[in-house]
């Protein structure tokens, strides 16, 4: 089997950025991401040892935003693809394009062509569709490639990960082995619907990404907000924070939080009290029993965010 | 260097985290990439070596013990173990005074920068003096943070251990703990039964996606679709002992097969100890009606006889009935043969026991004359066993 060149351009020496600690921090900065050492760290790691990095977490916490941070870091494409439900080869890798192929034929038979040559033309590279697993590992130059929500999907698309995320190659049987020239960065999150396998886990380095905390949460709410004032950002942020500690159904995320403040800034709330609370507490939480409880101990809540600033 | 990282994954292992050579591998590259930073190097070897954010904990534990005392030997297994002893007192701000004169006294002064101190209150203490006010806020920020990632860690820790607790080890405590556990199962019980019940292998074709399949290959219908098989027809009769033995497992399952009521046409729940009650399970309580004594010594030869005289018309073609009880019967009469005219009556008879399979049979155990009448009877120790098992039934 032959190895084909999917991207006959010389490397571009351009995009080559050495990779170092103070890149990633710099990137992320650039980004404006608000993160903190753990992160930065596992970044740093799956660039520098060009290994797949699955991120775990609960649902709004920034794990699909560290794939877009990286592109931007990187100043390339994000190639995603989102697993779902019965999500299969053709969907994610590549397909033939039957229509085109078809068309070709009838052309060809015109012309009089041999079953060599004719074989040839409809299985080459302009009959191919590219899907984003196909696409990441084709590209000229390095790629950030998201596989969102690697536990929506099946078991066996798991399995089939696995050579690409070892050796970074896929084998087209009609064509040969398609090699990475640049290893795209690949990222992979989960939800823990179901357990990932011990084999995908053991190729990946492995990042658990939990909500801010009040402090990083204040920052990054200054940092997306500029026109909020300090004091509203802590007050907003230690709000939320008590909010994730009691027993919801879904826990606000950080999206979540940002519209909130955003209504509040919007709405001209000076200070996060009572009535502003209960006037916009639709943002955050979209649970009728979340609301219910958040109002039964409103409270009990509210005042200990003022009084601790 | 890699004598040390070898000792560090080594008393990893022993603590009970698996890690592959291939992993280790990783964390070698990992730990040659990220210099000497104390943090770093912590978050470059957890992110190689740790895939679980439940044995996050026990690696921060592992790091500071193993990472403070050597660092530039080898460690000895003796001196490993004098260290084990210290696990306990760690983590308690105020043992860390005792433990630093320790560190002291086999530690040359020069290891104090790269070595930074492993307790919070240590660096609050350095930085004072030195006058870096900064520094010491910006490691304040990133202790408060890390404080709050291994809370993250340390209830992935819990829920896993509460998914993995054998049933007969129970307490109330840990009854607490698997309730809250219970949700995320219960979403993934129905996600994975849901996923089996869709993927049609057989059953009639559907016309309409054939033909969407087929437009790919120039309108050839190569690729049969199926039409799904819904509504099921399958009526599930849920009968659980909730006698002391077994309660935490009854409760735990009700709560489970309440969660997969749409995959079902109904579902019914009883319990029972000496007699049968209808039961439903609403917000982690069980409710019964009538009450049930649950001191009465249990006889599920009594309950059979109920069940078949007062409730004849659930047992049909579609209905699945799971058992979950230890069968121990108090050496009253099994009446094995009631359930025989069950089982012939009903699609399927599945028995749950959370009993360990070495005692089954032993003592008052009617186990196996249970068995012979039953179509499968499957032994579930634990939460996670207790969902694999009932998604394979269903």
């Amino acid at each position: 089997m032959s190895c084909i060149d999917f991207a006959p351009q010389p490397r571009d020496a351009r995009f080559r950025v050495k990779i170092t600690q103070e890149f990633v921090a710099a990137g992320l900065r650039r980004a404006r991401y608000v993160t903190n050492e753990r992160v930065e760290t596992a970044l740093y790691l799956a660039l520098a040892l060009e290994k797949p990095l699955l991120i775990e977490g609960p649902a709004g916490a920034g794990k699909t935003e560290v794939a877009k941070v990286l592109a931007e870091m990187l100043a390339t494409e994000l190639v995603r693809l989102q697993c779902y439900e019965g999500l299969d080869e053709a969907r994610a890798l590549y397909e033939w394009n039957y229509q085109k192929q078809l068309l070709r034929l009838q052309a060809d038979e015109q012309e009089g062509l041999g079953w060599e040559q004719l074989t040839q033309h409809i299985f080459s590279r302009d009959y191919l569709l590219e899907r984003p697993l196909l696409k990441a590992i084709s590209a000229a130059r390095k790629v950030v490639l998201l596989i969102d929500e690697i536990d929506k999907s099946d078991e066996e698309f798991e399995a089939f990960l696995l050579e690409l995320l070892s050796d970074f190659q896929i084998s087209i049987p009609e064509l040969g082995t398609v090699r990475a020239q640049e290893r795209p960065a690949v990222v992979l999150t989960s939800n823990r619907a179901r357990e990932l396998s011990e084999a995908l886990r053991r190729r990946c380095l492995h990042l658990f990404i939990d909500f801010p905390g009040i402090e990083q949460e204040r920052r990054i709410l200054e940092l997306k907000i500029p026109d909020l004032d300090a004091a509203m950002a802590g007050a907003a942020a230690r709000f939320v924070n008590s909010l994730r500690k009691l027993e919801l159904t879904k826990q606000p995320s950080i999206a979540e939080t940002l519209d909130w403040v955003r209504a509040l800034v919007q709405l001209g709330v000076k200070e996060i009290d009572q009535a502003a609370v209960r006037a916009t507490l639709g943002l955050l939480l979209k649970h009728e029993g979340d609301r219910a409880l958040v109002e039964s101990k409103a409270a009990a809540i509210i005042p200990r965010a003022r009084q601790a600033h | 260097m890699r004598q040390a990282l070898l000792g560090f994954i080594a008393r990893l292992r022993e603590a009970g985290v698996r890690i592959s050579v291939a992993e280790s591998l990783d964390a070698a590259h990992a730990f040659a990439a990220s210099g000497l930073e104390r943090t770093r190097t912590r978050e470059a070897l957890a992110a190689s070596l740790i895939k679980d954010e439940a044995d996050r904990p026990v690696f921060d534990r592992e790091f500071d013990l193993y990472f403070s005392a050597t660092k530039s030997r080898p460690v000895e297994p003796r001196r490993g173990r004098n260290l084990q002893g210290m696990t306990g007192q760690h983590g308690q701000p105020s043992e860390s005074g005792a433990e630093q004169p320790q560190r002291k006294a086999d530690e040359p002064p020069e290891h104090e920068k790269t070595v930074k101190p492993s307790s919070r209150k240590e660096q609050g203490d350095k930085a004072g003096p030195q006058n870096q006010e900064r520094d010491a806020q910006a490691q304040a920020e990133r202790a408060a943070s890390e404080r709050h990632e291994n809370q993250a860690g340390a209830a992935a820790a819990r829920s896993r251990e509460a998914e993995t607790k054998l049933f007969s080890a129970y307490t109330d405590l840990d009854y607490e703990q698997a309730l809250k556990a219970l949700e995320p199962l219960k979403r993934r019980f129905r996600v994975r039964l849901g996923r089996r019940l869709r993927l049609a292998r057989r059953g009639r074709i559907d016309i309409r996606r054939t033909i969407r399949a087929g437009i790919q290959r120039g309108g050839a219908l190569i690729d049969l679709r199926m039409r799904t098989r819904r509504p099921r027809h399958v009526d599930l009769l849920v009968l659980a002992d909730i006698s002391g033995s077994v309660r935490y497992a009854s409760s735990l399952m009700l709560g489970l097969a309440a969660g997969a009521r749409e995959c079902f046409r109904t579902v019914h729940s009883f319990v029972y100890v000496d007699r049968l009650a209808e039961a439903g399970f609403e917000r982690g309580y069980l409710h019964m009606a009538p009450m049930l004594d649950f001191y009465a010594r249990s006889d599920f030869g009594r309950v059979l006889a109920e069940l078949v005289a007062a409730r004849r018309h659930l047992l049909n073609r579609t209905t699945l009935v799971v058992i979950l009880g230890d069968g121990r019967n108090n050496r009253k009469s099994a009446r094995a043969d009631l359930l025989r005219q069950v089982s012939r009556r009903c699609r399927a008879v599945v028995w749950l026991n959370p009993e360990e399979p070495e005692r089954w049979g032993t003592g008052d155990s009617a186990i196996p004359a249970y068995a012979r009448e039953v179509d499968e009877m499957i032994a579930c120790r634990n939460l996670r066993e207790l969902e694999k098992s009932l998604v394979r039934v269903a």
